[in-house]
């Protein structure tokens, strides 16, 4: 058993499609990069152990599918998410335009206790393409829509590249932490015989 | 920041994974077959210095097999070489009929990365993963039977000490080779995908396949699953061809799955998966369900820290504990009088306020006692003495230790917590203070001095041990002679025991292996005492893998006969479909009948299976095939009729309600069988049979001959 106790941190990644959050997922765990698009279907889970500020815990990256034929998988992938990274390509202003409905999707089906707090992270991705020039979405716009949002953290991404991508996860996994709830004590009641001890017992055979 | 370990899973995975052996789920599906030549293997058992530890002031040694060892049959005798694809290890075993086992480590170089993999495993066939490592892992898959050094003359309760419980492989995951080939994998899960407990494997680094498990779950939960035989279950099996099912549990936000391709039913399956709750509930109550509806995020597996050794115990003990699926328990056979004497202390102490007296040797009740009103179930008994069993803490320094631990009874309320007291008399023997004050410490600890006390004094420790010594009842034991004899019973069960020459008598009644008249074991469950009798393992059931295998084989008579809509009492016979190489054996061995040693080294064992079910108890009995019929259905025949008279009659003379009059009709029951172990077989014949009227019918010899 390790000293200090190890952490799981559910990360959902969220996103139109083809904004390239597997590819980011990809270049983040594996190091790689393909130009191929290759659409995911429902939802692919990879994980990363990662140290941070002398402790171990685990990502659990839970990479789902933009399409919208997928949406109602939602309340069973994001029940429990410790983080919500939302994607949007810089070059597509539609996909920033939607990151709005994301949150709001996510925070509807996901419902944590503080929504106002809940960590997202943002990321613009694909800043590489065509030297920049086909961009969209500007930096400043961005960044004003997450300071609208309550300071969400904001990237710029290039999965391809890999620039900026450890980074990014970083503040990803710094951010799941920091909502970390206090530990409660566990404990549980005490069976009260005088108050009637109940009788649970069955023949035995479950037939 | 640094990376240790990744790993991918994809919720599409599975279906384009496995290339599987199709044929094989068919031939072991159906099939009991006992190899004799198991003892070779538990001879190539290696010792190893390293794991000896001094326990208790008993030398236990943890003997492991060496590295190449493993058990892989050489295809032999007619099986299609495809079925013996080196990476199914075990489970090749189970469908084996007519195998010559070898030291096998060559066998992996040579065997051809075909796609006969019984492991979901895709990149079998196109990635390294026939390399040499991936090898030494696989073949500690065995590690979980035990094995013990001194080959044929072992019984299921010495295999069990021989097995260390606690976390095998840890260093795997799912992107393990070795991971994808163990044969039966249990986790347990939150609803939001988290890791709870993992048979093999790290949890934190399986949190992608637990992610991809929840995926698929909230799906079937959702009603996306077809052809969904059980509300709330889905029937889904993963790999080609289907080969591995796996099997659902939901309990709130407390997702349990199983993959198994042992070939075991659904239902033996969903009930072990339903232990493995229990054992939860056990160590953390339902209230976790609270922990979930505050913080989805919940992650759970830091309460359960420590808590590994319990649940590999429990997983081990569904392939060699027959509590597991008969939901019953089981006594030490000890004389009526001194079980007599351990049920009155303890009555005591459960009239001054504690609410469950039990003492137990090892997985063998000695005595039982509940307060008024209050009963234990089995499975509750079964947990409980795996928690306290498998957990080194209790047993610690010398025998004055004591423990105190808040436990759960999930079956007799799986909301709360109880008090445990226990504290071990000698190293098998331990006694259990259940108590609902957590401030009771001091009370049950004078408690148990005076039942120490008047124990030591009556000699029941003594006995106790004795008992230990003697190990259980032997089918070599029975009686095989059925024509009355002078004596009666008493009522105290015949203290004198007369030296009868039943041993001697079986073996002019029956020439071949076994017991009497080639029974080769039973189990008896009495329905009403939640209760079951069974005899030791003896030869030819030797080896722990031979005798999971027969463990399995009832458990698939016992799913198939409590399947739904079935009528209460039945009598079914079951034999090896793998029949064929065998008959040309067998006629050989009829032609020939002296010729022994034909039998001894290459006879493949195929057992018949019995199994007969009233609405007062269950039979399930094994013969050797070979056995004469009409002998061994009469050897069978006169055990149950004079147990269950026997055990009718006391009932009724108690009325038969509290716990406390069960257990001592059944020390009586088993006293009764013990002494014929001793040879006093006069005792059962005085007594007039007269079991009850819809139990006697099937009996009948007009039912004996079906499929022999």
């Amino acid at each position: 058993m390790a000293s200090r106790r190890r952490m799981l941190l559910k990360v959902i990644i969220l996103g139109d499609s083809g904004v390239g959050k597997t590819s980011l997922m990809n270049q983040y765990v594996n190091r790689k990069f393909s130009n191929q698009y290759k659409a995911t279907i429902g939802a692919d889970f990879l994980t990363k152990e990662v140290q941070f500020e002398d402790r171990l815990f685990t990502l659990q990256i839970w990479d789902t599918a933009g399409q919208e034929r997928f949406q109602s998988l939602g309340v069973a992938f994001y029940r429990g998410a410790d983080c919500c990274v939302l994607v949007y390509d810089v070059n597509v202003m539609k996909s920033f335009d939607n990151l709005n409905n994301w949150r709001e999707e996510f925070l509807i089906q996901a419902s944590p206790s503080d929504p106002e707090n809940f960590p997202f992270v943002v990321l613009g991705n694909k800043i590489d393409v065509d030297g920049g020039n086909s961009r969209v979405v500007s930096e400043k716009k961005a960044k004003a829509w997450c300071t609208s949002k309550g300071n969400i953290p904001y990237f710029e991404t290039s999965a391809k590249e890999g620039f900026n991508v450890e980074a990014a996860f970083q503040c990803i996994a710094k951010n799941a932490l920091k909502n970390e709830p206090e530990e409660e004590i566990y404990l549980p009641d005490t069976i009260d015989v005088a108050g009637g001890g109940r009788q649970q017992r069955s023949s035995g055979c479950e037939c | 920041m640094a990376s240790d370990s990744n790993s991918s899973t994809s919720i599409d995975a599975p279906a384009d994974q496995n290339p599987n052996s199709p044929d094989m789920a068919e031939d072991r599906l159906k099939s009991l077959s006992l190899n004799d030549f198991d003892n070779v293997v538990d001879d190539e058992v290696a010792y190893n210095p390293e794991f000896i530890e001094v326990l208790n002031g008993s030398l236990i040694a943890n003997y492991d097999r060496r590295d190449g060892s493993e058990i892989v049959e050489e295809t032999q005798s007619g099986q299609t070489p495809h079925e013996a694809g080196p990476e199914v290890v075990e489970e090749v075993l189970e469908s084996s009929s007519g195998v010559v086992w070898r030291d096998n480590s060559e066998l992996e170089g040579d065997a051809p990365p075909s796609p006969s993999s019984s492991g979901y495993a895709g990149e079998r066939g196109s990635s390294s993963g026939t390399s040499a490592s991936g090898i030494e892992e696989v073949h500690e898959d065995e590690i979980d039977q035990a094995f013990v050094p001194q080959g044929d003359t072992v019984d299921a309760a010495s295999d069990s000490v021989s097995w260390v419980p606690g976390k095998r492989h840890n260093d795997e995951d799912d992107a393990s080779i070795s991971w994808r080939k163990r044969k039966k994998h249990f986790f347990m899960l939150s609803h939001s995908g988290k890791p709870i407990y993992s048979r093999y494997g790290d949890e934190y680094k399986l949190a992608g396949f637990s992610a991809t498990l929840q995926a698929i779950i909230s799906f079937v939960e959702n009603g996306y699953c077809v052809g969904a035989s059980y509300p709330g279950q889905c029937d889904m099996r993963i790999g080609v061809q289907g080969t591995w099912p796996v099997v659902f549990l939901v309990k709130g936000p407390i997702y349990l799955v199983c993959i198994s391709c042992t070939e075991e039913p659904y239902e033996a399956l969903r009930g072990q998966l339903e232990l493995i709750y229990g054992q939860m509930l056990l160590i953390l109550t339902k209230s976790v369900n609270r922990c979930f509806e505050k913080n989805p995020k919940f992650d759970m597996t830091p309460l359960l820290g420590g808590t590994d050794v319990v649940f590999s115990s429990l997983i081990h003990a569904f392939s060699w504990n027959p509590a597991t699926f008969l939901h019953a328990y089981t006594c030490l056979p000890l004389s009526y009088l001194t079980r007599q004497a351990a049920g009155a202390i303890l009555q005591d102490v459960a009239d001054s306020g504690v609410l469950f007296a039990i003492l137990m040797c090892k997985h063998k009740v000695v005595s039982l006692v509940g307060a008024q009103k209050a009963s234990l179930h089995p499975d509750d008994m079964l947990l409980l003495a795996n928690f306290v069993l498998s957990s080194e803490s209790f047993r610690q320094v010398k025998m004055t230790s004591e423990s105190f631990s808040p436990i759960c009874l999930p079956r007799y309320n799986p909301m709360a917590f109880l008090y445990a007291y226990v504290h071990y008399l000698d190293v098998d023997t331990y006694i259990m203070l259940l108590t609902t004050s957590s401030d009771a410490f001091y009370h049950l600890k004078d408690c148990r001095i005076r039942i120490e006390m008047v124990l030591l004094k009556s000699n029941v420790l003594s006995e106790v041990q004795r008992s230990m010594l003697d190990g259980g009842l032997h089918v070599e034991d029975l009686p095989v002679d059925p024509s009355p004899r002078s004596g009666y019973l008493s009522p105290h069960l015949g203290q004198d025991k007369l030296a009868t020459d039943s041993s001697g008598r079986c073996k002019e009644a029956y020439l071949g292996t076994g017991g009497p008249a080639g029974l080769w074991h039973f189990i008896y469950r009495s329905i009403y005492l939640d209760q079951y009798i069974s005899s030791e393992f003896s030869s030819p059931i030797n080896s722990s893998r031979q005798q999971k295998r027969l463990y399995r084989a009832y458990q698939k008579l016992y799913a198939s006969m409590h399947e739904r809509g079935t009528a209460p009492h039945k009598t079914q016979f079951r034999r090896d479909e793998n029949y064929a190489p065998i008959t040309l054996i067998e006629n050989f061995v009829l032609m020939f009948p002296k010729l022994d040693l034909l039998r001894n080294f290459y006879y493949v064992y195929v057992a018949v299976l019995l199994c007969w079910i009233t609405q007062d108890f269950e039979l399930y009995a094994a013969f050797d095939p070979l056995a004469d019929k009409h002998s061994s259905w009469q050897v069978l025949q006169n055990w149950a009729n004079a147990s269950l008279s026997l055990l009718t009659e006391y009932m009724t003379e108690v009325g038969g309600s509290s716990l406390k009059d069960f257990v001592l009709a059944f020390s009586l029951l088993f006293n009764q069988i013990h002494q014929w172990g001793r040879g006093d077989i006069h005792a059962c014949q005085s007594v007039p049979f007269h079991c009850h009227p819809h139990s006697s019918g099937t009996w009948a010899q007009d039912t004996y001959p079906c499929s022999f």
